[in-house]
């Protein structure tokens, strides 16, 4: 099942790729089937994914669902035994939430795509190959795999980026592949170095099993991540080299603040379809990646680092806040909210309670759901007048009713107004901050004054933009460019303002199907302090 | 001489014995006559005939090194090494798979040589090159088994004799002339000073014979200053094949001015067999527990990090395509030095791997720069703006090979490095030696700056754009198909790499 979710975008992105130029017109149609496909089957799989305390997951390999194994890569390597890579993938709580969330953002990024006029064969078929390599780094259980997915991301975004991109295109594009690819060779060597810690149970072979990672019997004595041998690496601990190496590659991604300063670049410059799959999609592996591997395979060090992790969390709350405050475009304020909004996710995992947790997972859905939304109706404005200085516009609330609808259930919703997903995202997330024994609580004060400034922001640009009497730089040509929404952006747009309300009303949606695999994490990093 | 009598009889034996060990060899040095009659008799119109038998018979040599396989493994049963001719070659499992890619490569290349529209305006024609391959191609083979001094000398001259005149083959402008009288130079300084090194290591031993008893211990006898002179005189001339740091300089020139084909030539298949002597020669120190006077690894360590380094920052500057592919390729030299440091067998199936892939990749990206230059006449970076939607399938190809280079999944050049990380990694976990450590961050650090280079071409292709975009000056449809084929190999290999290295 889950092979057929990661595999069925690429061979539509095949039929594009056979299929001659002159039927052009019909690819975005091929996408959407493809992405609409996709939506079907994770719905499926959403409400066929069993919930209990039989299926954790985590770290329990046999508690995992849609589980399949199919022996890959099998090199016999003389004296260091065999290297074993299987095609791995199975899903638990917590994948199966940001599956589905991905497959909707999916559908409503090939919606976007509309708006790509120029060279489209080569443009859908590289959204087919991203589309899979993202799905396939939600479902991959081993690390290999994993890692495989998760450079595939990185090619076909710089193509998407670099040439359907704005007037910074180049620029843009190589700082992201640089950076992530800065941190992914360095993950690369961390990988190398478990699987030659860590052998198979079964078969006494090297693995690159992840869920094989997380136990600590699994490790041969004396190999350089085994947790009693205290190994050290220019005089550190491996252990906690090999975690601070993973957390940057993955830091890199969701962005954590020292490390965000691609993100503005590459959303400003990307075509909103791509803006909204990296909001959306991409910056959510990043967490997904503490989550499952950072703290899955390093727990105790997570834990005796937490106060890092939580203080770079709100570092990233209140910086991308002020960031998103002095911003005059449009776009980069979304792109800084989204580093805002992103720290409360590392804040939630750095305390290491359910509800933190718990918070952190939701706060990727709903961000997911809702940065999405809002790139979308960035785009709309800029398709239409291909400006985005918030100082241009005055007064589009008159002119366009049915945009400044949605302007405003997407601005409530990510300030965080109780009724909508953030709020309860950020709620968990500060909740578990404040009870958490790891985390001075000044760190969740901290935290709870950046909703404050969100808000201060998404008002403000509410206030600046929307409301007054209309005055357009552009005067009556942009007066004439910028109608209201058409009927295919309403129907992208309504669904995720839906699920933004939905999730708000009833976070059971999420939470039901979350909540045994975060129990598991959370008792499975209690044993290990112990 | 009276006193040698008796000893010729067994020679002699000796001798004959070896040939059936050495049939790939003989068939090579047939063919290399074949080819050169084939070309004496038929005169000017011999170019296409010449061709199919270069190329015929050198898969037939293939089929050959296969048959070696065998050999070996009994060899390997009954623990007797394969030493031929007294022990101036030695067959290994590692020297067979070696010959054959060597072999399998020199098919390509030998196929692509005539496709380059620049080099077929030669107006001598190419058969001449056909058999300068084919001679090179035999001292490729010796340099893969050679473990006596002598033989060692030898091989590699003999490769270097055929590499000046490809290099210089076609002449016509100042700058090729340049690069051919820049390579012969300084050839002929590495072999000097190689020799000067290998006449010491006879001095000091009273041997030529690598594997001899005695050779090692006359080496530890000696002074250590000394030896260490002698021995790192040697590594230099090697190196002059492997181009690594200080022996590089010779690179970006010779690259650059020679045709392109010959480029794919010198990039890949003497630096193969390079580092199969390397090995070679190393072999005798490394399983020698009294040896200490000379730290290779710490030599090698050195000159693979500063390789990478200088290579990998070296080729950001470049905006000559086969310039830029020149530095590169003295950076991959470092990284696969990085393999030799491990000093066990997986290392050296590690390496193998690497360098399988990583010439088949060169291969294909300077059979994409012949295409480029043959159809638009485009050979800078400049060139090349704007490309990438007219002529769409060779820039796609191009994309899947560089990355390939870069070693970005899922292509057969990131599998190449995992195997190398995985050998290095493997030994570091038992000895903790900070030097290896150094060279996986190195590797890993210098793997980013290579894909900001090497992603130069696709932004040129794809990303720049070019208002007016010049008309196609000729057609090469033989050179996109072998360029397609290499790249959907790549993408195989990088699936499912087990087919071939559980072999290896």
């Amino acid at each position: 099942m889950l092979t057929l979710l990661i595999f069925l975008p690429i061979l539509f992105g095949f039929i594009i790729v056979v299929l001659p130029s002159s039927m052009r017109a019909s690819f975005k149609y091929i996408t959407l089937l493809a992405t609409l496909l996709q939506l079907a089957i994770s719905i499926y799989i959403y409400l066929n994914f069993k919930t209990g305390v039989a299926f954790g997951g985590i770290d329990h390999e046999t508690q995992f669902q849609f589980l399949q194994k199919l022996p890959w890569i099998h090199l016999n390597l003389g004296s260091l035994g065999t290297m074993q890579i299987d095609y791995f993938v199975g899903i638990d709580g917590i994948s199966v939430t940001l599956l589905l969330m991905t497959s909707i953002v999916m559908v409503v990024a090939a919606l976007s795509s509309w708006e790509i006029t120029s060279n489209l064969k080569g443009f859908f078929a590289l959204f087919l190959l991203l589309d899979m390599a993202l799905i396939g780094v939600f479902c991959s259980l081993d690390f290999f795999l994993f890692y495989i997915f998760y450079e595939l991301m990185l090619l076909p975004l710089y193509f998407l980026i670099g040439m359907w991109g704005g007037a910074r295109r180049e620029y843009a594009a190589i700082k992201f592949f640089l950076y992530t690819l800065f941190g992914s060779v360095f993950m690369l060597l961390v990988m190398i170095g478990l699987y030659l810690s860590v052998k198979d149970p079964a078969t006494g072979n090297h693995t690159f099993n992840m869920i094989q990672m997380m136990n600590p019997a699994n490790y041969t004595p004396g190999s350089i991540f085994n947790i009693l041998s205290h190994q050290t690496i220019f005089g550190i601990s491996a252990r906690t080299v090999g975690f601070v190496v993973l957390f940057v590659a993955f830091a890199i991604k969701v962005p954590v603040v020292p490390l965000h300063t691609w993100l503005p670049d590459a959303h400003v410059e990307a075509p909103t379809p791509v803006s909204i799959i990296l909001a959306g999609i991409l910056l959510k592996i990043g967490g997904y990646g503490i989550i499952r591997i950072c703290i899955g395979i390093f727990p105790e060090v997570a834990t005796s680092g937490a106060f890092w992790l939580g203080l770079l969390g709100v570092i990233s709350i209140l910086y991308g806040a002020f960031n998103a405050l002095a911003q005059r475009d449009f776009k980069r304020i979304i792109a800084y909210s989204s580093v805002s909004q992103m720290g409360f996710v590392l804040l939630g995992i750095a305390s290491q309670t359910t509800e933190g947790i718990s918070g952190a997972v939701f706060q990727m859905v709903s961000h997911g759901f809702l940065s999405a939304m809002l790139f979308f109706l960035v785009g709309v404005v800029y398709n239409r007048v291909h400006d985005r200085d918030i100082y241009n516009f005055r007064g589009l609330g008159t002119l366009m009713p049915k945009y400044m609808v949605f302007i405003m259930i997407a601005f409530f919703a990510s300030l965080g107004l109780p009724g909508f997903s953030t709020f309860i995202a950020e709620a968990f997330s500060l909740t578990g901050a404040f009870k958490s024994a790891l985390l001075p609580n000044w760190l969740a004060i901290c935290g709870a004054v950046g909703i404050l400034f969100s808000a201060c922001y998404f008002l403000w640009t509410l206030q600046r933009m929307f409301f007054g009497s209309v005055s357009l730089k552009g005067g009556d040509t942009w007066r004439a460019a910028l109608v209201d929404l058409k009927p295919r952006e309403i129907i992208a747009l309504i669904p995720l303002a839906l699920t933004a309300l939905a999730l708000g009303v009833m976070p059971s949606l999420v939470f039901d199907k979350i909540n045994d695999s975060v129990l598991a994490l959370v008792s499975f990093t209690k044993t290990f302090i112990r | 001489m009276h006193d040698l009598l008796p000893y010729i009889h067994g020679s002699l034996s000796n001798l004959l014995g070896s040939i059936q060990f050495f049939m790939p060899e003989v068939w090579l040095s047939a063919l290399f006559i074949i080819v050169l009659i084939t070309d004496l008799l038929f005169g000017k119109n011999s170019q296409k005939l010449c061709k199919t038998v270069a190329c015929v018979g050198i898969l037939l040599i293939c089929i050959l090194d296969l048959g070696q396989r065998d050999f070996v493994k009994q060899s390997v049963e009954e623990n007797i090494p394969l030493f031929l001719f007294n022990n101036s070659l030695l067959l290994t499992r590692a020297a067979v798979n070696f010959k054959f890619i060597i072999d399998l490569l020199a098919f390509v290349l030998l196929i692509y040589a005539d496709w380059d529209h620049k080099l077929r305006a030669h107006k001598k024609g190419l058969s001449d090159l056909y058999t300068i391959i084919i001679a090179s191609i035999f001292g490729l083979h010796l340099m893969t088994m050679a473990v006596n001094l002598l033989s060692i000398y030898l091989s590699i001259e003999m490769v270097s004799l055929a590499s000046y005149l490809l290099v210089a083959y076609r002449s016509e402008n100042a700058f090729s002339t340049e690069a051919g009288l820049k390579y012969v130079l300084f050839g002929a300084a590495a072999s000097a000073i190689m020799l000067y090194g290998i006449s010491l290591l006879y001095g000091f031993t009273g041997s030529l014979d690598l594997f001899d008893g005695n050779f090692l211990q006359g080496l530890t006898q000696a002074n250590g200053m000394a030896v260490s002179f002698a021995l790192v005189l040697v590594l230099l001339g090697i190196g002059f094949k492997l181009s690594f740091i200080p022996m590089h300089f010779w690179v970006p020139d010779v690259y650059e001015g020679a045709s392109t084909p010959v480029t794919a030539y010198l990039s890949t298949l003497p630096k193969i067999a390079g580092f199969a002597l390397l090995i070679n020669f190393l072999t005798p120190f490394i399983f020698s527990v009294r040896w200490s006077a000379f730290d290779f690894k710490l030599f090698l360590s050195i000159v693979g990090i500063a390789t990478m380094i200088a290579g990998n920052f070296a080729a950001v500057l470049q905006t000559n395509v086969k310039r830029m592919l020149a530095y590169s390729s003295i950076g991959h030299t470092g990284f696969v030095l990085m393999a030799i440091v491990t000093f066990n067998q997986q290392g050296i199936t590690a390496l193998t791997w690497y360098l399988l892939v990583y010439s088949i990749a060169n291969i294909g990206a300077l059979v994409l720069a012949s295409y480029f230059a043959n159809v638009t006449g485009a050979e800078d970076m400049e060139g090349y703006k704007g490309l990438g939607l007219r002529y769409t399938t060779a820039s796609v190809c191009f994309v899947i090979i560089l990355i390939s280079l870069t070693g970005l999944p899922i292509t057969a050049g990131f599998t190449g490095k995992v195997f190398v990380f995985s050998a290095v990694y493997g030994v570091y976990q038992q000895n903790h030696d900070l030097w290896l450590l150094l060279l996986m961050v190195t590797g890993a650090l210098t793997t980013v700056v290579s894909l900001f280079y090497y992603l130069k071409i696709p932004l040129n292709l794809f990303i720049k754009r070019l208002e007016i975009v010049k008309e196609p000056v000729s057609k090469s449809y033989n050179l996109l198909i072998l360029a397609a084929i290499i790249s959907v190999l790549l993408i195989l290999l990088g699936v499912f790499p087990d087919f071939i290295i559980n072999h290896l």
